[in-house]
């Protein structure tokens, strides 16, 4: 590799340049053969990496683990029974009502605040895309490395919504998997993430931003855009065939 | 009754298949991965009133790194065989053709087990925990032009020896 641009076109592939910069890494991958070899090799071995063993921390090592922390905490009881008694145990109801809220599942209403918000968050750093690509055979297995679990990437450039990347996001805490649309100058998330029961919002603009969702199987669907809401409800219509 | 241990647990135990992932790439052994995330969790409750907010995600993989740095450093003293060295049958005649006989994931996890741990690290953060340059920079404690090059190399060393896998 003797480019002087592979660090950048490495940078570039991973989704790490704000719009300038990238903007000029992908000029210069389109001139570049070098950096062209180089980005095919580093997808290819980005999907040889997925076969590679993810270790999820075994049962007992959770359990030894929250064990060695209550042993750890013990000590300071008496302590806190002071502090508590001198507070008035106000301290102690806000971090457990704070717990509480850390594990209740997001209200119907929140989830689509939860949509808009994510979307202007990424439309606003200028992260929307963290893999670029028109082509579903990349995307799917980047957003499936990423993400966790696999979603539909379909193009539908036909009728007029262009898959031009994806990336991943948080919904309420739970990791997601987004596929990214273009319509003319309007962008287009589509998340998918895995359904745990609790149920999804009505179709409603938030903040000018048109969402959507459904169910399919175990997962959950949420499309956001601040495209016309007939364009809106046409992908919407497109993506649920 | 510890309210600050809830709330440690709360938002630090949802990390703790990363922060074992990463345990487990940089030491290569199961049984040094447990004590190192039981280490690590341990030293980060303790420290759990310094952590000031932001990504706790970062923080406590960069404490697994330390445990496993300290770990590591213990090793080397003693000098004992590694757990991945046993994990490779004898008759091998070298860990290429360990690699050949076993299936497509195994071939990949040697591999990358073969990697020099500074390579390793900054490929297991980017491409399976998914970080950021910057955050990677900071767990690692390099600069983020160093985080790049190796980057860069561990895929080159990676595709240099996975050909047959890619």
């Amino acid at each position: 590799m003797s480019c002087d641009h592979i660090l950048a076109t490495q940078s570039y592939l991973d989704g790490q340049l704000n719009g300038a910069e990238s903007d000029a890494a992908e000029r210069h991958l389109q001139t570049c053969f070098e950096c062209q070899q180089f980005a095919a090799q580093a997808a290819d071995l980005s999907d040889a990496l997925r076969n590679a063993t993810r270790h999820p921390a075994p049962e007992f090592l959770r359990a030894r683990v929250r064990a060695a922390l209550r042993r750890e905490a013990a000590p300071s009881k008496v302590r806190a029974f002071w502090w508590g008694a001198a507070s008035g145990g106000g301290a102690s109801a806000l971090a457990a009502a704070l717990a509480l809220f850390l594990f209740l599942p997001p209200s119907a209403a929140s989830l689509a605040e939860a949509v808009a918000d994510a979307h202007a968050r990424a439309l606003t750093s200028g992260k929307t895309i963290m893999v670029a690509s028109s082509n579903h055979h990349v995307v799917k297995p980047w957003l499936a490395a990423h993400a966790g679990l696999s979603p539909p990437t379909t193009d539908f450039a036909a009728q007029g919504f262009v898959l031009t990347g994806g990336r991943t996001d948080t919904i309420a805490g739970d990791k997601a998997a987004v596929s990214v649309y273009a319509h003319g100058n309007h962008e287009l998330d589509l998340f998918t993430w895995v359904a745990k029961g609790g149920a999804l919002p009505r179709s409603t603009t938030v903040r000018g931003f048109h969402t959507a969702f459904w169910k399919e199987g175990d997962l959950n669907f949420a499309a956001v855009s601040d495209m016309d809401e007939a364009a809106f409800q046409k992908f919407v219509e497109l993506a649920r065939e | 009754m510890d309210d600050r241990r809830q709330r440690f647990e709360a938002l630090a135990l949802p990390h703790m298949d990363a922060a074992y992932n990463l345990a487990r790439w940089l030491s290569r052994s199961p049984v040094e991965a447990d004590d190192i995330v039981q280490d690590a969790m341990l030293r980060a409750f303790r420290a759990f009133d310094g952590f000031r907010g932001g990504d706790i995600k970062a923080w406590l993989l960069t404490i697994v790194r330390n445990c496993w740095l300290s770990t590591a450093a213990g090793n080397r003293r003693r000098a004992h065989a590694s757990l991945e060295d046993q994990e490779l049958p004898a008759t091998e005649a070298s860990p290429e053709d360990a690699a050949i006989r076993a299936g497509a994931q195994r071939r990949m996890d040697l591999l990358i087990a073969q990697l020099a741990p500074e390579f390793r690290e900054v490929l297991i953060l980017r491409e399976m925990v998914d970080l950021s340059y910057r955050e990677i920079a900071e767990i690692t404690g390099t600069p983020i032009g160093t985080v790049m090059s190796r980057l860069a190399r561990a895929r080159t060393q990676l595709r240099e020896s996975a050909k047959d896998v890619l």
